[in-house]
């Protein structure tokens, strides 16, 4: 998937653990890893909203668009 | 009344096929005792004095064991393709039962039974085909197409692919965050 989230750089950033970011969110840390590790398939604008008011930033520092890489995620399975 | 979940009309139709599925494995076990008797029985026709008589034929002596033995063993594969049939479909009413129809296993159970009974379908044509050659008319033997068992065949076919693209929405609504 060329979509990549950032969490992890925002939160080093921020000083925050991924446990407070659920927290304050109100997503279970199961999913916010799901989101972390590049696994989710799509996120709800309710979720970007959350997750870009807590960690004080625009969507554009959370989703970034890299080239190059295969559309479907199975696909990325497939050749792991 | 309600058709998934506990105590619902899966759960009722899953105690139905449970049942029919144990009568399957009873009806498979004396189908191939009957088949193994018949086969040591055949080495010995003399100790055979019944006779198996079918419309105009009469079968006796020293082919009534190999005779009998064939018809339990196209029994036993019937029966066996129905075991096949019944046994994926127990596994699909589990999942309606647990309130899970979308399981991504469902599709594939379907589409073994498309193709279990394909099989079963074209196995009575060649049975048939075999018996008229066999027999020369003497006996009559039901071969015709059913377009009925074809077309309900079709249908799981298509519903196999309805199962695996609800699998697949329910996959991705799994890892919408």
């Amino acid at each position: 998937m060329p979509i990549r989230i950032r969490l992890d750089r925002l939160l080093l950033d921020r000083r925050m653990s991924l446990t407070e970011l659920a927290d304050r969110v109100g997503v279970t840390i199961a999913n916010l890893s799901i989101l972390k590790t590049g696994k989710a398939r799509a996120i709800r604008f309710s979720t970007l909203s959350a997750l870009c008011r807590e960690l004080e930033c625009q969507p554009g520092d959370l989703v970034v668009f890299e080239p190059g890489q295969p559309d479907d995620p199975d696909e990325e399975d497939d050749e792991a | 009344m309600r058709a998934l979940g506990r105590g619902s009309v899966s759960s009722f139709l899953k105690v139905i096929l449970d049942v029919f599925l144990v009568v399957l494995w009873i009806g498979v076990g004396a189908v191939t005792l009957g088949m193994l008797a018949a086969l040591l029985l055949s080495f010995r026709p003399d100790l055979i004095s019944g006779h198996m008589h079918v419309e105009y034929l009469d079968v006796q002596g020293a082919w009534l064991g190999p005779a009998a033995a064939a018809l339990c063993l196209i029994v036993d594969i019937y029966l066996a393709g129905g075991i096949i049939i019944v046994s994926r479909l127990r596994a699909i009413f589990a999942t309606l039962i647990s309130g899970d129809p979308f399981h991504p296993e469902n599709a594939r159970r379907l589409r073994i039974i498309g193709a279990a009974l394909a099989a079963l379908e074209i196995g009575r044509y060649a049975v048939a085909s075999l018996g008229r050659l066999v027999f020369h008319g003497v006996i009559h033997i039901s071969g015709g197409v059913s377009l009925t068992t074809w077309f309900a065949i079709l249908v799981i076919f298509v519903l196999a692919e309805v199962f695996r693209e609800g699998a697949r929405l329910r996959g991705e609504a799994e890892l919408t965050i």
